[in-house]
């Protein structure tokens, strides 16, 4: 990126600040249907029961199951959202009965937070390199061919 | 030349011995398998356990009320079962051996209904025995976060949860597990 004032450093700043009101809309519209609950008990139902985990079956939530164990927990979700319980409320309750591993979606809270924070971690860091490495490279002193350069390039350029 | 080698050197058939080599390995891997017991009063890790018991209740299979809190006083042991389940089936007389031992003292077994229809379970009982309560409660295997059957509970007078049995039980091995939580208590 240029330096300011010198010519053209604005128009190469463009670019960038017009990707970033680009991602606050992106970000604020995925964020915005992620809050977006439900509306009736029976769909309420189905979105807490397909964050929680089958208990007897592999790679299944227990919206998906018709295992027995994952009918029980979508009767007892039901009987609960009728009886005006939060998600929250709900999912608590499934993970003192049957354990935190009950939940496809890790908590975000204690160990389990780490799968959270980690990627995130991550990516900052992988940031932080990068922009190192530009600045680095950027401040590296720009080599100009010698004399001796010049001639052997035309000596190769003759042949 | 290279015939004069043939000659001198054995054939070694390295695949053969290797081949027979992994054939006794997996023979002696199916033969432990097969012969070794089936795993039985094996204790498992639960929330439920060290809390209150969570409520059992409903109708029972002769009619009558039936609930976990009224047994309160004694042991319990809350099973989770269904006629269709065969370690269901295999462990069954050994609850009715536990349940003759101390069905006059200490402990009984109360069985809940998991997934299944009560004239099944009616004739279940009356074919293989077995004179304690059943009851059928749908809320109560979420409750207690059962997740498969059989699965049973050892509840103490008090109420509060002690131990989860996943996979079947032995009237041996309830003895054992009812003795060590009377001595911890």
């Amino acid at each position: 990126m240029s330096a300011p004032g010198e010519a053209g450093g604005v128009r190469a700043w463009v670019p960038w600040l017009v990707l970033v009101p680009v991602l606050v809309v992106a970000l604020a519209v995925g964020a915005g249907r992620g809050d977006g609950r439900p509306a009736t008990p029976a769909a309420r139902t189905a979105h807490v029961a397909a964050g929680v985990r089958c208990p007897t079956c592999e790679g299944l939530s227990a919206a998906e199951s018709e295992a027995p164990a994952s009918v029980a927990i979508r009767q007892e979700i039901r009987r609960r959202v009728d009886a005006g319980q939060s998600d929250a409320a709900i999912r608590s309750y499934l993970v003192g009965r049957y354990g935190s591993d009950i939940l496809l979606t890790p908590a975000g809270s204690g160990v389990a937070a780490l799968v959270w924070a980690l990627p995130v971690a991550g990516l900052v860091l992988a940031a932080g390199v990068l922009a190192y490495t530009f600045r680095r490279r950027r401040a590296e002193p720009r080599r100009t061919p010698t004399v001796e350069d010049r001639l052997l390039v035309e000596q190769a350029a003759g042949q | 030349m290279t015939a004069a080698l043939a000659e001198a050197t054995p054939p070694r058939h390295t695949a053969r011995w290797a081949a027979i080599g992994v054939g006794v390995v997996v023979v002696a891997l199916v033969a432990v398998l097969a012969t070794r017991p089936q795993a039985a009063d094996v204790v498992a890790p639960s929330p439920v356990v060290g809390q209150p018991a969570p409520e059992i209740g409903g109708p029972g299979l002769d009619g009558t009320q039936v609930s976990l809190t009224g047994l309160r006083g004694r042991w319990v042991l809350v099973n989770f079962f269904a006629t269709w389940c065969i370690p269901c089936v295999r462990e069954h007389h050994e609850l009715v051996s536990f349940s003759n031992r101390h069905e006059a003292t200490e402990a009984q077994v109360l069985s809940v209904i998991y997934d299944d229809q009560p004239d099944d379970v009616k004739a279940f009982f009356a074919q293989r025995g077995g004179t304690w309560p059943v009851v059928e409660d749908a809320g109560a295997k979420v409750d207690f976060g059962v997740r498969g059957v059989p699965e049973s509970f050892l509840v103490d007078p008090q109420g509060v949860v002690r131990i989860r049995l996943v996979g079947g039980v032995t009237a041996q091995g309830l003895d054992r597990l009812l003795r060590q939580g009377e001595a911890g208590s």
